[in-house]
């Protein structure tokens, strides 16, 4: 994937920027608004990753909307060192993608820029969604693994939906709390991790092959990837 | 000098001075329009009265001759008081024949005919005549007059009135101003040394009211809402920045050790990376700390009220339970969930998912294996909302219940277990938000925390 990162902090871009290329993506990097607005609006990326604050005159949010207005629907991904409901909202509304609080882990923006571009190429509106023999018909509601059918509640199935459609890409604590719950906050305690080993327990049986994956200091990822790492 | 600047720049005077100007203008416009109309109609009037005169003695003239009215022009002179009329009949060539003047006064035109009326100083005479002049057939010309001084008077009486009026304007019209100014000086004076007083720093000055309700105290009461609202954001200010100074240092200093040490005994990788990974844990560790301080000042500012919706706080608190369940139950902690019907609440859902979901937590850490957390959700007698969390943990001493949800307070039951210690001043803050309290009582063992919540406005209509 190309990715864009518009970033004036040069810690925290090369952070980023090594953490992407070491997981398989080409990368830019601009170190000002105008540069970035620049190269945004002259390739095609797949992906921007881009710092609300920016020094000369053009700040993240004004990248935005140039691009927006020019008709540009690269999914952005914006970094902010400005919490609160009210500050997230702005982003997302001047056309924002997601919105990501500094300072951050690199899994959380890893895992969101990847969902970002997933979200770009196919749509909500796949009505079967299949990892390995497990099978979900989200009209239906109905979830089968091979020929046995799973009996979920409707949150789990919410649950098993989300890491479905995101299947092969890791999902954090963070994600899933905002789409399977709407909650913006942090449980202090690992609540999460509990829905997940609940829903574990009924998608794998122990003569099972594992789907859910715990990926390190990030989350967990649905995969029919047969490497167990 | 500044003091007579102060004086001329004072609006109330100002305006109290114009207005005694105009009062002067409209007093003397009246006077003109008076004065002019007085004399227009009594000019007229007497020199009407002069000319009927004049008339009746022409015809006396025309009926009995230059004898005959020589003869009543002396009888009238005899009998009237000297000088009050003037009489004068005199040939063509303008000598006396008869009447109370000497001689033709030098004044009146000589050569015009007919009737004129002309006022003219005459020798001997007090005040100025008004004369009407007539020819007789025969070249004999009749003057018949009156003096004015029965006027003068009048005039004198009517001028003196006039200068009384404007001085009584005037006396009246500057005291007035003196007395609204300084009025007005003493209150905006109290409101001046209030507000210097603030800007000294010193918040808890409030401008003078009273009970009249007029503009000014109105706007007086205005501004001290403003005040009390101000005040009360700067203490949630600095009550922040001071947990932030006071809190934050603990786990900076606990993470700056552990890296000063890491540089100072340089431990083989393993263990190296070991300490780093503890290292971000402490990091992640100050940022929920600062994240949830951050929370708690934007929820004591009340910008979160103006997103205000109609909430079902039952249904809120429902999502939270089933958020939780799987976590009780892997703890074997016997869960239960009640609720009486919707409680409509206006209210931000998330805020209260929050409150509700930090009481359960709270109550997860502190009950032990097969404990029992019941969260119900019901309607008060006196028509609030009511959301209680109980367990039957080892709850909080009575001592400790004030203090409990202060800013990082830990009671000796929750040492030892994970958190910061903000749980509960959120939960109290978002209650306060929702216009509630937060009330934590005794189970008997264990402890109730439960938000008490006024009902939505709206609630009437169903």
């Amino acid at each position: 994937m190309k990715i864009l990162v518009v970033e004036d902090n040069e810690r925290v871009a090369r952070f980023v920027m090594r953490g992407l290329r070491e997981s398989g993506h080409t990368v830019d990097h601009a170190a000002n608004g105008r540069d970035g607005l620049f190269l945004a609006a002259s390739e095609r990326f797949d992906v921007i990753v881009l710092d609300r604050m920016l020094p000369g005159n053009i700040d993240g949010l004004a990248i935005i909307e140039a691009l927006r207005k020019a008709g540009n629907r690269t999914p952005i991904l914006i970094l902010s060192a400005l919490d609160g409901v009210d500050e997230r909202i702005r982003g997302l509304r001047s056309g924002g993608d997601d919105y990501l609080t500094k300072p951050f882990a690199f899994g959380e923006l890893l895992a969101r820029v990847d969902a970002l571009s997933r979200r770009s190429g196919e749509g909500d509106a796949q009505r079967t969604l299949q990892v390995a023999d497990l099978r979900m018909d989200v009209l239906s509601r109905r979830v089968t693994r091979g020929n046995r059918a799973i009996t979920l509640q409707p949150r789990e199935f919410k649950l098993l939906e989300y890491l479905m459609r995101h299947a092969n890409q890791v999902v954090t604590r963070t994600m899933l709390l905002e789409a399977v719950w709407d909650y913006n906050f942090d449980p202090q305690t690992n609540v999460v991790d509990v829905h997940i080993s609940k829903l574990r327990q009924k998608i794998e049986l122990d003569s099972e092959r594992p789907l859910v994956r715990t990926v390190r200091n990030a989350g967990y990822m649905l995969s029919d990837d047969d490497r167990q790492k | 000098m500044t003091a007579r600047n102060k004086l001329m720049r004072s609006s109330a005077l100002t305006w109290a001075l114009g207005y005694v100007l105009l009062g002067l203008a409209a007093l003397g416009a009246f006077a003109v329009m008076l004065w002019y109309a007085w004399n227009v109609t009594i000019f007229s009037a007497r020199e009407e009265i002069l000319v009927d005169d004049a008339q009746r003695l022409a015809e006396v003239f025309s009926r009995e001759g230059v004898a005959g009215l020589t003869a009543r022009i002396n009888e009238r002179v005899a009998l009237q008081i000297a000088a009050e009329r003037a009489l004068l009949l005199t040939d063509s060539h303008y000598s006396r024949l008869a009447g109370n003047l000497a001689a033709w006064p030098p004044d009146v035109p000589a050569q015009q005919q007919g009737n004129h009326a002309v006022t003219v100083d005459v020798p001997g005479q007090a005040a100025g005549m008004l004369l009407v002049h007539r020819t007789l057939p025969g070249g004999y010309h009749l003057l018949v007059g009156r003096d004015l001084a029965l006027f003068l008077p009048l005039e004198r009486r009517f001028a003196w009135g006039l200068a009384t009026a404007m001085t009584f304007l005037c006396v009246v019209g500057v005291l007035g101003a003196i007395l609204m100014r300084r009025q007005l000086l003493v209150r905006v004076q109290g409101i001046d040394a209030t507000v210097s007083a603030i800007m000294q720093g010193d918040l808890h000055h409030r401008l003078p009211t009273r009970k009249s309700g007029d503009e000014l105290d109105t706007l007086s009461q205005t501004l001290n809402g403003m005040l009390d609202h101000i005040e009360h954001l700067i203490a949630g200010i600095s009550n922040v920045s001071n947990s932030i100074a006071h809190d934050l240092r603990t786990p900076l200093a606990e993470l700056r050790s552990r890296l000063e040490e890491l540089t100072l005994t340089r431990p083989p990788p393993a263990e190296t990376f070991a300490e780093v990974d503890a290292a971000v844990s402490d990091v992640d560790r100050v940022m929920r700390i600062f994240n949830a301080l951050l929370r708690l000042s934007e929820i004591d500012s009340g910008a979160r009220r103006s997103g205000f919706v109609r909430v079902d706080a039952a249904a809120v608190a429902a999502k939270v339970v089933e958020f939780y369940e799987p976590a009780a139950e892997q703890k074997g902690v016997s869960f239960s969930f009640e609720a009486d019907g919707a409680a409509a609440v206006a209210g931000d859902p998330v805020l209260l998912a929050q409150a509700v979901s930090n009481l359960i937590d709270n109550s997860l850490k502190s009950v032990s294996e097969h404990g029992a957390i019941r969260v119900r959700v019901g309607c008060r007698a006196d028509g609030a909302i009511e959301i209680a969390v109980a367990d039957n943990g080892p709850g909080i001493d009575d001592a400790d219940k004030p203090k409990a949800a202060e800013r990082f307070f830990r009671g000796d039951a929750s040492r030892g277990t994970p958190g910061v210690g903000l749980g509960l001043s959120i939960v109290e803050a978002v209650a306060k938000l929702h216009g509630g309290v937060l009330q934590l009582l005794d189970n008997h063992p264990g402890l109730v925390a439960q938000m008490v919540l006024p009902v939505a406005a709206a609630r009437a209509a169903p």
